[in-house]
């Protein structure tokens, strides 16, 4: 029992220790192997590597057994990596994440594998057989010294994920600046010579000789785990399906996401908030100056709670768009600011008491949901009841926020069927008992983790990790003959 | 203070089936709606009345007379709730509690009373005018070729029997108005509105004249094919109407006027104003496409049915008896009274037509409550 506490006082040195340039991938010779007469790996395989990917990995890890930890996209950090706070403490996500990810770096541990996909799973608890396709980054991921020659010299421009299309990066490119790990890579679709063999700049002006290595190839491994943690996460609601508000068709009609990449002050415009205007070309993006905002709307429950699109709660959007209202009134204190929403859902410790903070600075809190959104001259009309003041109105804003709610990512249904588990009617994966076992699956030896199993804050999402590792964990030590 | 009564939405649910249970109070339907405004909060509210039970507030309400039904608010409602549905239900409750018989509800509960009740009417009338007819059918044509049929209807005759009918069916339509305005001027206690206000308020007066006219509300949902449609079928039941109540021996002659003369053409454009509407809202009814559509109340197609019985027999009598085919205008002419009688005497009292009345006045009714002082809030 005490052995495991030596393991947490590891977890909480190693935010000191500097970040290794070369790869922290653990080397295959030091695997573990299964204890002799047992078919039991103790390996573990994590899909996701957002905050639940993140957290479980280094539950385990810093208990002493390896992970593999596969990531779709070239950085770990998921979606929490791009919101500027958290509610209710209003916390910089980047601050409370950015160490935990360095972390997963650092760990001998943890073998990360970024660009990477399970493409399938085979056997059954304790001896899972899986195939990942880890995909050519074009840059040698042990050797990039990460000084962005090859991006800065990059002529291709394309939108940047991670900052919600609100900015552009380059072909070559680091997801962000913290991303872990802290390398370069290609956007083999965007790049103008891997896809017609023109250009090749980036790898003239790398510092590094053969870094950069067009000819690639995308590998498939092949690995054995014990157990398997899905922590893939959501989607959020593409706000153009709903047409009534405008999304895409009025530039300042924003989603949350895209606002909070504006309102950081590593986002497009530094953290100022200022309208969408168009540039030379005629795009329509947030730049370095630019208008304040005198108004903004906010709109809850965008795809959430509506027959046409996703019938459930997203369960977040209430208390970010609360959050987002109050880093409004932060930066831009004579804005005026309203929010439409149908309930206020503030579920948690402290949320009742941040909902009053933001109704004590001045927010509008109007419960009536927006019916449709219009432009009339420059700025944009919102038609809603005002339920509790008998009321219909038309308030005219600069600005909307539209609170998307989060739904289940597209390859769901794909990664269910690998796996062998089952998702509920509205997709998210399915935990073995709602009330008494939410990360365990009819698939013993694979647990779910996060948004992927159903709606959750941030809080409620590293709780599960914790509890699906901990599963993990007893798999691993009941397979090894230890007591519990 | 109100009372609570659990029975309401069991009333209500007998004439149609409505999303009450669904409505979760967002306000998308208000705020879709184009016809909603200042102190007039529909469709939501009226939700909040058959979710709470508040018969009172309900029977007070004129908010689904001043609806529509465009359906917008039905395609929006995230909780598939139906609004416009539930205001076309209400109006058929609004009926039968503004009508103090309690025949409306019969109707539009029963299938077998409104059945019964279409078939007495309509056969007393075919006694009336086959059996106890002296005259039977008179098989000599005019100098112009033309069946004699005011020799098998006298018109005078005829039209005393207009009269009684015109009048039977106003007595009732005004009695249940009076209701109308007990429930939702006089038992409303937030609003008093002075006996001045019925005189003097000439905007509310004129603007539920106009409305009455044109449906010009009507015209403000966003599809304005529906208006136009309605428009055409009423300026074809009103011409009609009044020519059948007002100057039946104008209509009714042996005479064969020219095409061009204005008793004919006001006939023909009638006939084609019904045929058209009827074949618009017919299609629709059948096709189920739009939300106005999509769910028909038995007494709407037996409204459907029987105004193109009418419609059909009238203007095939008028063909047989200029081409002088006495025994086909002969029966013609009965069927389309034994159609058209019972279809006026449900109708316009006691179910769908009755809101030819109700509309306007509920327009008249909102604007006098609106322009007089309020004891109390209403909106909860």
């Amino acid at each position: 029992m005490f052995k495991s506490s030596g393991a947490v006082l590891v977890y909480e040195d190693s935010n000191l220790t500097p970040i290794p340039m070369v790869t922290v991938m653990f080397d295959n010779n030091t695997e573990e192997v299964a204890p002799e007469g047992s078919p039991f790996q103790t390996n573990t395989l994590v899909i996701g590597g957002g905050i639940a990917g993140i957290q479980a990995s280094l539950e385990i890890a810093n208990a002493g057994h390896k992970v593999y930890l596969v990531e779709k996209t070239g950085t770990i950090g998921g979606y929490m990596a791009t919101f500027d706070k958290t509610f209710p403490t209003l916390d910089c996500a980047a601050c409370i994440l950015t160490p935990k990810m360095v972390e997963v770096g650092q760990n001998p541990n943890i073998k990360l594998l970024t660009c990477s996909e399970v493409t399938s799973i085979d056997g059954t608890s304790g001896d899972y057989h899986v195939k990942i396709l880890v995909k050519a980054r074009y840059v040698n991921l042990a050797t990039c010294i990460g000084c962005g020659t090859c991006a800065e010299k990059c002529p291709v421009r394309v939108q940047s994920e991670f900052d919600a299309a609100t900015t552009m990066r380059k072909a070559v490119y680091i997801p962000f600046p913290q991303a872990v790990p802290n390398k370069y890579l290609i956007d083999s679709e965007h790049c103008t010579y891997l896809q017609a063999k023109k250009c090749g700049v980036c790898a003239k002006v790398c510092p590094v000789p053969d870094c950069i290595n067009y000819q690639e190839q995308d590998e498939e491994l092949e690995i054995t785990v014990g157990n398997i943690i899905i922590s893939t996460g959501f989607k959020p609601f593409d706000a153009a399906r709903d047409d009534r508000f405008g999304y895409g068709k009025f530039p300042n009609v924003v989603t949350s996401l895209e606002f909070e990449r504006v309102v950081n002050a590593s986002g497009p415009s530094g953290g100022n908030i200022f309208l969408r205007t168009q540039d030379k070309k005629g795009n329509w993006i947030f730049q370095p100056e630019g208008t304040k905002p005198e108004s903004i709307a906010i709109i809850h429950c965008i795809g959430s709670r509506d027959e046409h699109f996703n019938k459930y709660c997203s369960k977040v959007c209430c208390m970010y768009s609360l959050k987002l209202a109050h880093l409004v009134v932060e930066k831009l204190p004579d804005a005026k600011v309203y929010e439409y929403f149908i309930d206020i859902r503030a579920f948690g410790k402290g949320y009742e008491e941040f909902y009053k903070r933001i109704e004590q600075e001045g927010v509008h809190l109007i419960r009536g949901r927006t019916a449709k959104v219009e432009q009339k001259n420059d700025k944009l009309v919102l038609r809603s009841e005002d339920i509790e003041g008998g009321k219909i109105i038309a308030q005219e804003v600069d600005m909307v926020i539209l609170a998307v709610g989060l739904e289940p990512r597209s390859d769901a249904e794909h990664l269910a069927n690998m796996a062998g588990i089952s998702r509920g009617d509205d997709g998210w994966f399915k935990e073995l008992n709602y009330v008494t076992d939410s990360t365990g699956t009819s698939q013993q030896g694979i647990l779910i983790a996060g948004f992927c199993q159903g709606p959750k804050d941030i809080p409620d999402t590293v709780v599960q990790a914790s509890a699906a590792a901990s599963r993990v964990l007893r798999n691993i030590l009941k397979s090894s003959g230890e007591t519990v | 203070m109100e009372r609570v009564d659990a029975n309401l939405i069991n009333e209500v649910n007998k004439l149609g089936k409505g999303g009450w249970n669904e409505c979760f109070h967002c306000g998308t339907c208000t705020a879709t709606c184009a016809l909603t405004d200042e102190g007039l909060i529909f469709p939501r509210l009226s939700y909040n009345y058959l979710q709470m039970g508040l018969k009172d507030s309900l029977a007070s309400s004129v908010e689904p007379w001043l609806c529509y039904y465009c359906g917008n608010c039905s395609e929006k409602c995230p909780r598939d709730a139906n609004p416009a549905e539930t205001m076309m239900i209400l109006r058929r409750y609004l009926t039968s509690v503004y009508d103090w018989t309690g025949l409306s509800r019969k109707f539009y509960t029963s299938h077998w009373w409104e059945l019964i009740a279409v078939l007495v009417i309509g056969l007393s009338m075919v006694l009336l005018l086959g059996v106890f007819n002296p005259n039977g059918i008179v098989t000599e044509l005019n100098s112009e070729g033309g069946v004699k049929i005011n020799e098998m209807f006298p018109v005078h005759w005829v039209h005393i029997g207009d009269w009684i009918m015109a009048a039977a069916i106003g007595g009732l339509l005004i009695s249940n108005v009076i209701r109308m305005w007990y429930l939702v001027i006089y038992k409303d206690k937030t609003v008093r509105v002075p006996i001045s206000a019925y005189f003097t308020s000439f905007k509310a007066v004129s603007e539920a004249a106009v409305y009455f006219a044109t449906q010009k509300r009507f015209s403000k949902c966003d599809d304005k094919k529906y208006w136009a449609a309605h428009w055409v079928l009423m300026s074809g039941y009103v011409s009609l109407f009044t020519m059948i109540v007002l100057f039946l021996p104008w209509f009714q002659t042996e005479r064969i006027h020219a095409w061009y003369h204005p008793q004919r053409l006001l006939g023909y454009y009638a006939t084609f104003a019904l045929f058209y509407g009827l074949f618009f809202f017919l299609i629709g009814r059948i096709r189920k496409q739009r939300e106005i559509f999509k769910h028909s109340h038995l007494t709407d197609w037996f409204f459907v049915v029987m105004l193109f019985l009418t419609t059909l027999s009238g203007i095939l009598l008028h063909i047989f008896r200029i081409n002088g085919m006495p025994s086909e205008a002969y029966y013609s002419y009965i069927i389309h009274i034994a159609v058209l009688v019972p279809m006026l005497v449900i109708e316009v009292p006691f179910s769908k037509w009755a809101h030819l009345a109700y509309r306007p006045l509920a327009k008249y009714f909102s604007e006098l409550k609106k322009s007089a002082p309020r004891q109390m809030s209403t909106h909860g």
